[in-house]
C-alpha cells in the first residue's frame, strides 16, 4: 500500500519535501562549512564552498581541554571545555531527575485517589504559564540570600575552617541551584505528558501483577515504567533540550565555574578572536542535543501495549 | 488446599450496596462457579476475594484464616483475568515465570516449571514469542499458563472466555474441564454464560442483585430451582413460564391459564395446599414438551406453531399459547407445519411452580 502511494505523489510534493529539507539543514550546513573556515575566508565573501577546510576554529574553541597546545593561540582565553561539562552536567542530572520525579507524581496523579488530585494535576500546568523572566528575580534573590548554609555553625562552619574563606554556601552559583530551578521549570510539562501515557496502561496489568506477588514499586518498575518507555524518551527528549540551551535563568544562577555554553557563548563572545570560534562553539553546542535526540527517538515505538489486553 | 469461606460479605461503593451479605463455602478442590448477569456482583466477589477490592463489611476465611486485610500477594492466589493481562513487553516464557522470578526462584526450578505447564498448554513453541504476537486463543493459554505457574492453591477465574469467538471458546472450555482434572486446586470461576457454568462446574452458585440466588450441583440446580429466577438463568433455551390460577377441579388442584388447564401432580399440589397460594407461574423446560397428538387435555398445551428454528438435530419451536410465547425443543424429524395447533404433552417431573407474587418455588 505504502509503494503504490508514493509512486502518484505529485511533483509539487517533492519540491515541498525539498524545501523543507533544506530549510532545516541549511542553517546547520552553513553553520557547519563557515565554522570550517578561517576568519578571512568567512568575511570576504569570495569562494563559498571554495575554501581550505581547518580546524584551527575548534582548536581555539576547545584549548582548554586539548593535550597540545594550538601554534596559533598565545593564551588560551575561552573555557569552553569546562562550560560544556557543566553543560552536560545540568542538562543530564535536571532530565533524569525531571523524569524520576515526573514519572512518580504522574502515575500517582493518575492511579490514586485523593484528595485534590484534579486541582493538583491542574495547577502543575498552571506553573507552566509563568515566564522564566518572572521568576528569575525572586529565585535570583532566594539561591543568593534564603537558601544558603550559615557559617556561624554546623556544615558552613567546618566549610569555612577546613577550606577558608565565608564558608557559608548558596544555592547560587552552584550546580545543583541551576539543576532545581530547570527541574522544577520542566516538571509540569513531564507530568503532563508521562500523565497521557500512563493512562493508556490498562489497569488490569497492574492488578495482574499485584496478583502475581508484585509490591507497589515493583508494578511501578517491572510493569509501568516499561510500557510507558516511549512516553519517558519524549519527556526526556523536551528536558533535555530545555535544559541544554536555557540562558536566562543560568546566567542569571551560573558563576565563573558553573557557567553553561550558552551563558559562555554570549559572555565571551566579545572576546573571541572573530567570527569562525563563535561558528565552531555553536557546532559543538548542537551536537548533544542531536545525539541525545536520535538516541532518546529510537525509543518511541508506538504500540507498546499491543496484546496486552483484549478489546 | 485451603477450604475457603465468605462469611456476610458486603461490598459498598458510597452509599450504594453492591453486594448484601455472602455467605459461601467452598470445599478443598471444588470448581465453583459463580454465574448470573451482569451487574450480579459475580466479579466483584472474586475481586474481593483477589485483594483486588476492598472488602467493606463480613470478613474472607481460607482455612479459617481472615484474608481480608492481607495484599494479593499474600493471599496464595492465582488469577486469570477476562481481558488476559498479559504484560506485553515481556515474552511468553518471562510473562509465565513473572511470579517465579519475583520470588526470587533459581532460574532452574523457573525453566523447569515453565517448560512444563508450556508443554501442557501446548505453547512450547511459543514461549520466545511476545503477547502481540499470538491470536486470541494463544493468548488465553498463556494467561492460563501464568497462573498455573504460581502453584498458588486457589485459581480464580474472571470470565476467561469470553472474549473468544464461539468456537475456540468451546475448544478452551473442554480444555478447562480437562485441566480441571489433572491440577488439583481450589477453582472459582466467574462467567455469565450458564453453559460454561453448567458444563466445568462442581458446584454453580448462582448470583443476582447482590444477592446468592441458590448454591449446588448442576444438575440440583436445572432440576429444582428454588425460584423463577434460577429457573429462567438455567438451561438453553430458557424456561417458558405462564401465569395460571390454581383452582380446585375434579378433586384436584389444576394450573389454569389462558388456553390451558393442566392437572398438577399430587406432591405439588399438596405444596400449594398447603401454602395456599392461589396464583402461580408455571415453568416448564422447552425440553419437558414433548409432541403427543393423543396426550389427555389436562396434561398437554396446545400451542400454535409461529417459528421453527432448525439447529441440526433438534428444532426449537416458538409457539403461541394465548397471549404468551412458549419454546419447545424436540427433534428436527418430528414433521411439524407452521401455523398448526398441536398438542404437546407435559413431563409431569418437569412441572415447576412458583410464587407469582414471591417468586419463590412451591
Amino acid at each position: 500500500m505504502a509503494d503504490t502511494n508514493y509512486e502518484r505523489q505529485n511533483p509539487a510534493f517533492y519540491a515541498l519535501i525539498a524545501l523543507l529539507v533544506f530549510m532545516s539543514i541549511g542553517p546547520v550546513l552553513l553553520l557547519l562549512i563557515n565554522s570550517l573556515k578561517l576568519d578571512v575566508d568567512i568575511t570576504s565573501g569570495a569562494g563559498g564552498l571554495l575554501f581550505m577546510p581547518t580546524i584551527r576554529n575548534y582548536e581555539t574553541a576547545l584549548c582548554d581541554i586539548l593535550w597540545y597546545e594550538p601554534e596559533h593561540l598565545r593564551f588560551c582565553t575561552i573555557r569552553f571545555g569546562g562550560a560544556f561539562v557543566n553543560s552536560l552536567i545540568i542538562a543530564l542530572i535536571s532530565t533524569a531527575l525531571t523524569l524520576i520525579f515526573g514519572c512518580m507524581a504522574a502515575y500517582a496523579l493518575v492511579r490514586f485517589k485523593f484528595m485534590g488530585r484534579d486541582s493538583l494535576s491542574l495547577s502543575t500546568l498552571a506553573v507552566r504559564m509563568i515566564p522564566p523572566a518572572v521568576l528569575l528575580v525572586p529565585v535570583f534573590g532566594l539561591w543568593n540570600n534564603s537558601f544558603c548554609l550559615d557559617n556561624d555553625y554546623g556544615v558552613g562552619a567546618w566549610i569555612r575552617d577546613t577550606f577558608g574563606g565565608r564558608g557559608d554556601v548558596c544555592l547560587a552559583g552552584t550546580h545543583s541551584g541551576i539543576i532545581l530551578v530547570y527541574v522544577a521549570m520542566n516538571l509540569p510539562f513531564v507530568i503532563w505528558i508521562l500523565q497521557s501515557f500512563i493512562v493508556q496502561v490498562p489497569k488490569s496489568l497492574e492488578e495482574a501483577a499485584r496478583v502475581d506477588g508484585a509490591g507497589p514499586f515493583q508494578v511501578f518498575f517491572l510493569v509501568v515504567l516499561p510500557l510507558i518507555k516511549p512516553g519517558l524518551a519524549a519527556a526526556s527528549i523536551f528536558t533535555f533540550r530545555i535544559a541544554w540551551n536555557e540562558y536566562l535563568l543560568a546566567s542569571a544562577l551560573a558563576d565563573r565555574d558553573t557557567m553553561t555554553v550558552p551563558i559562555l557563548i554570549v559572555n565571551n563572545a566579545s572576546e573571541f578572536d572573530g567570527l569562525g570560534t563563535i561558528l565552531a562553539t555553536g557546532m559543538l553546542l548542537a551536537i548533544p542535543p542531536i545525539l541525545f535526540t536520535l538516541f532518546a527517538s529510537r525509543q518511541i515505538i508506538t504500540g507498546m501495549t499491543a496484546g496486552a489486553v483484549k478489546g | 488446599m485451603p477450604t475457603i469461606r465468605l462469611e456476610n460479605l458486603v461490598k459498598r461503593y458510597g452509599a450504594v450496596e453492591v453486594l448484601h451479605g455472602i455467605e459461601l463455602d467452598m470445599a478443598e478442590h471444588e470448581f465453583t462457579v459463580l454465574v448470573g448477569p451482569s451487574g450480579c456482583g459475580k466479579s466483584t466477589t472474586l475481586r474481593m476475594l483477589a485483594g483486588l477490592e476492598t472488602v467493606s463489611d463480613g470478613e474472607i476465611y481460607m482455612d479459617d484464616r481472615p484474608i481480608s486485610g492481607l495484599d494479593p500477594k499474600d493471599r496464595d492466589i492465582a488469577m486469570v483475568f477476562q481481558d488476559y493481562a498479559l504484560y506485553p513487553h515481556m515474552n511468553v516464557a518471562r510473562n509465565m515465570s513473572f511470579s517465579l522470578r519475583l520470588q526470587k526462584t533459581p532460574q532452574a526450578t523457573i525453566d523447569k516449571k515453565v517448560g512444563e505447564v508450556a508443554e501442557m498448554l501446548g505453547l512450547s513453541p511459543f514461549l520466545g514469542r511476545k503477547p502481540g504476537e499470538l491470536s486470541g486463543g494463544q493468548r488465553q493459554r498463556v494467561a492460563m499458563g501464568r497462573a498455573l505457574c504460581r502453584d498458588a492453591s486457589t485459581f480464580l477465574f474472571d470470565e476467561p472466555l469470553s472474549n473468544l469467538d464461539a468456537k475456540l471458546r468451546g475448544q478452551m472450555r473442554a480444555e478447562l474441564a480437562l485441566m480441571r482434572q489433572n491440577v488439583k486446586k481450589n477453582m472459582i470461576y466467574v462467567t455469565h454464560d450458564q453453559i460454561e457454568a453448567m458444563t466445568l462446574a462442581d458446584r454453580i452458585v448462582v448470583m443476582h442483585g447482590g444477592h446468592i440466588q441458590q448454591q449446588g450441583t448442576p444438575s440440583e440446580l436445572f432440576k429444582n430451582p428454588v425460584n423463577r429466577f434460577v429457573a429462567g438463568f438455567l438451561g438453553s433455551p430458557p424456561m417458558n413460564f405462564l401465569e395460571a390460577d390454581l383452582v380446585e377441579e375434579n378433586g384436584a388442584l389444576h394450573a389454569k391459564g389462558d388456553g390451558f388447564s393442566i392437572r398438577l401432580p399430587n406432591d405439588l399440589a399438596t405444596r400449594a395446599r398447603n401454602k395456599a397460594v392461589h396464583k402461580a407461574t408455571l415453568g416448564l423446560r422447552p425440553s419437558d414438551l414433548e409432541y403427543t397428538p393423543d396426550a389427555p387435555v389436562d396434561q398437554s398445551l396446545d400451542l400454535n406453531v409461529v417459528v421453527s428454528e432448525y439447529i441440526g438435530a433438534q428444532s426449537v419451536l416458538i409457539c403461541g399459547c394465548g397471549d404468551a410465547k412458549v419454546t419447545v425443543e424436540l427433534k428436527s424429524e418430528t414433521p411439524i407445519a407452521l401455523g398448526e395447533t398441536l398438542r404437546f404433552a407435559v413431563r409431569p417431573e418437569g412441572l415447576h411452580l412458583f410464587d407469582t407474587k414471591t417468586e419463590v418455588a412451591l
